[in-house]
């Protein structure tokens, strides 16, 4: 299943060739002599393609080596590192819910120096590029944990997860608040010897306003979104389903919400956008692209269906050869009609 | 490929050190395909026994090692389900009889139906195929027992419920090497008492135990056990135990009380099956990102001591 060849069909999406109109086509169609760029450039790091897949869901990449070609990836980003190595939160720490999933692992890491000796070598042998997300509950903490970063070769960018309470102001999440989610990424930015991306928590009223705060306090680039706060109970017992009663909410159910905070992210920032939250096929992560995100991240798809980026990446390469665009010409291409715009 | 690994003893490990992922074993072999349902064969009390037709899978199954299902083309179950793998055949020749020589080819599942993916697989049809990840996990490893299982005078198999799915595969290891073992089965009711003939070649005698008394001894499975451990306390045993958390609980207490050295096979809620989650991280003895361990990657397969029980609740899986 994983090892699926390339679709020859002029499917749109997912390698599901659609046989009919195309089917009885004798000769070749024009559109496939064409070889579309799916190369991507953010923050001056050049990326093979597009598709990366997302922080917490793909461990530090060799754990699903034996399950794909990780080189078919745009990137990996790897599991969140912090200063120091964390325990993590007490069991039940997911419950599945309508199309998604809810989390709280509470950050469980091998933490900054242990990811420089133990992980980023073999990350470092691949095609894809490695970005490393970056957490911590206090602005001098996240500085230290960058510092130790930078000794680190071979990283392409960091991430910075700002979804984290920061426990020296009274536990406020710092990307829910323009002075804290301005404090840390400014700080992050001078320490940091790799461009800096900075990943927007989505449990805010106003997108757009945290978008431009980062962008003027030096983020190189921005993703969103993050995990959506969420809860569930189970009735027989009246006891939350998750040990910290609140948790994180991911997976395909949470598309849309994610797809329109991309959007106006994208019109509202220079910067580019990396675009994520519950993209499981070629035609989400099209989605994405089309609201205006430069590369898209594969999440909760990873846990269920391990094929699905390579499938993307061959999803958007058909795509591209189709509509005979590159990718940089889809970036953002969306038609509003005019009344909308 | 039995033999070899037979021989291949390191010396025993004293009792306090454990294995894990870090420990000499590696897991590499894992497929995920998309495999046809053979036959989805309903047995009492809401079980069922599904055979797969899983040719990359089946060969490289260890005993003790789980799979993840997928139900295909469903959004309300995303997740794939966490299943034991019961038992690996080959492919069953015309004449009705396996065929000894062939590789394995099948890979059974025992499961019950308690949530919506188990009453969707209970629905299951020959030649509906269904997504298969295995197989998976840290299993019973015979290059971590087998000096436990020298010195012992017999293997002792506790199973609860549905945890008997896990227990044949290293049963019939462990027969096929000549250890005498013995099964101690509890359920709820006699209906849950499912997959038992399966043991009868393998062991020497098998105790029932149901809450409700309709077989076997009356309550819960740790009471034969208890009356066992007491008769034979001059005898040496190793423990393989699957079930519920409050019976894993008991049954570790057990062991501990008499000595014996007692592997566990734990269950939790499932992300990915592939270590990557961090979802079904249980409390083991350790600290700071050591003190939870994956249930999927260094489990499923634990030695009691190993995992910390008191201040463990109830991970969120009705029992
Ligand atoms: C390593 C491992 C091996 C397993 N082997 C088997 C097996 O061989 N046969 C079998 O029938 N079951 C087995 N299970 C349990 C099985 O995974 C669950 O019963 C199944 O996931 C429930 O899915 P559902 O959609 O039907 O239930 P849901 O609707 O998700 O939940 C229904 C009930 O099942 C419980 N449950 C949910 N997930 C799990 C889980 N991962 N483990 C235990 N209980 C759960 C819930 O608490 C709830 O009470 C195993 C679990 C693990 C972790
Ligand atoms: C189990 C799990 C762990 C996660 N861990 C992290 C993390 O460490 N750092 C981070 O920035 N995001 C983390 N995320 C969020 C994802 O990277 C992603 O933003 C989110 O899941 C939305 O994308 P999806 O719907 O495709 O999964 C995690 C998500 C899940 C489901
Ligand atoms: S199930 Fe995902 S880490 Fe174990």
């Amino acid at each position: 299943m994983t090892k699926k060849t390339k679709p020859t069909g002029q499917a749109p999406h997912n390698g599901r060739a659609s046989g009919g109109a195309d089917a009885g086509r004798a000769l070749p169609a024009p559109a496939e002599q064409f070889t579309p760029q799916i190369e991507t450039e953010i923050a001056g790091v050049r990326f093979q393609n597009p598709v990366w897949t997302a922080s917490g869901t793909f461990g530090y990449g060799r754990e699903f080596a034996h399950l794909i070609d990780l080189n078919q990836l745009g990137a990996i980003c790897v599991k969140g590192i912090s200063p120091e190595p964390m325990e993590g939160n007490p069991p039940p720490r997911i419950y599945e819910t309508a199309s998604g999933m809810l989390n709280a692992i509470g950050l469980q890491n091998v933490g900054a120096k242990r990811f420089l000796s133990e992980k980023l070598p073999f990350l470092r042998t691949l095609q894809a590029r490695t970005v490393v997300n970056v957490f911590a509950y206090s602005t001098e903490d996240y500085v230290r944990c960058i510092e130790t970063l930078n000794e680190g070769e071979g990283i392409a960018a960091y991430e910075l997860n700002i979804s984290c309470p920061n426990t020296r102001c009274g536990g406020i999440v710092y990307g829910s608040d323009p002075r804290l989610t301005e404090e840390v990424v400014a700080a992050s930015k001078r320490a940091a010897r790799y461009p800096l991306f900075v990943k927007l928590s989505p449990n805010v009223t106003d997108i757009v306003m945290f978008a431009r705060v980062a962008e003027a306090a030096g983020a190189d680039a921005l993703s969103l979104v993050n995990t959506f706060v969420g809860m569930a109970i189970d009735v027989e017992t009246r006891t939350p389903r998750i040990s910290n009663v609140t948790a994180g909410l991911s997976g395909p159910g949470i598309k849309p919400v994610a797809l329109r905070m991309v959007y106006q992210a994208a019109r509202a920032v220079k910067i580019p956008i990396i675009g994520l939250g519950g993209i499981a096929s070629a035609e989400d992560a099209l989605e994405f692209l089309i609201a205006g995100a430069r590369a898209v991240q594969v999440g909760t798809a990873n846990f269920y269906d391990p094929g699905t980026s390579p499938r993307i990446v061959d999803g958007i390469r058909d795509y591209c050869r189709r509509k005979r665009l590159h990718l940089a010409d889809l970036v953002g291409s969306l038609k509003v009609p005019a009344t909308r715009a | 490929m039995l033999a070899e690994s037979w021989n291949r003893v390191p010396p025993a490990l004293p009792i306090g050190r454990y294995t894990n992922a870090r420990s000499s074993v590696s897991i590499v072999a894992m497929y995920d395909d998309m495999v046809a349902v053979i036959e989805n064969r309903p047995l009492t009390g809401g079980h069922f026994l599904l055979s797969l037709d899983a040719p990359r899978q089946a060969p490289a199954v260890r005993p003790g090692q789980f799979a993840m299902v997928r139900i295909l083309g469903r959004s309300d179950v995303l997740l794939r389900r966490p299943m034991s793998i019961f038992d690996v055949t080959a492919k069953e020749g015309r004449d009705g009889g396996p065929r000894r020589a062939r590789a394995p080819r099948i890979l059974k599942l025992l499961y019950k139906v308690v949530g919506r993916g188990t009453r969707l697989m209970a629905e299951l049809q020959p030649r509906d195929k269904v997504g298969l990840l295995a197989p998976l996990g840290h299993g019973f490893f015979e290059e971590e027992y087998l000096p436990r299982a020298h010195e012992s005078d017999e293997i002792l198999h506790v199973a609860g419920g549905i945890g008997i799915a896990a227990l044949l595969l290293p049963a019939k290891r462990l027969a096929e090497a000549g250890f005498r073992q013995r099964l101690f089965f509890g359920a709820r009711t006699k209906d849950d008492l499912v997959g038992v003939q399966d043991f009868k070649p393998l062991v020497c005698a098998t105790l029932s135990a149901t809450e409700d008394g309709s077989a076997g001894y009356r309550g819960f499975v740790t009471r034969p056990l208890e009356e066992y451990l007491t008769k034979h306390t001059d005898q040496k045993f190793l423990l393989m135990v699957c079930g519920p958390w409050a019976m894993l609980r008991a049954t570790v207490e057990l062991a501990k009380r008499f000595r014996h050295p007692c592997l566990v096979s734990m269950e939790n809620r499932m992300g990915c099956g592939l270590g990557v989650c961090l979802g079904c991280c249980i409390r083991v003895e350790g600290e700071g990102h050591e003190a939870y361990q994956r249930v999927c990657t260094e489990g499923p397969v634990f030695w009691a001591e190993k995992v910390v029980w008191e201040t463990e609740r109830k991970l969120g899986i009705r029992d």
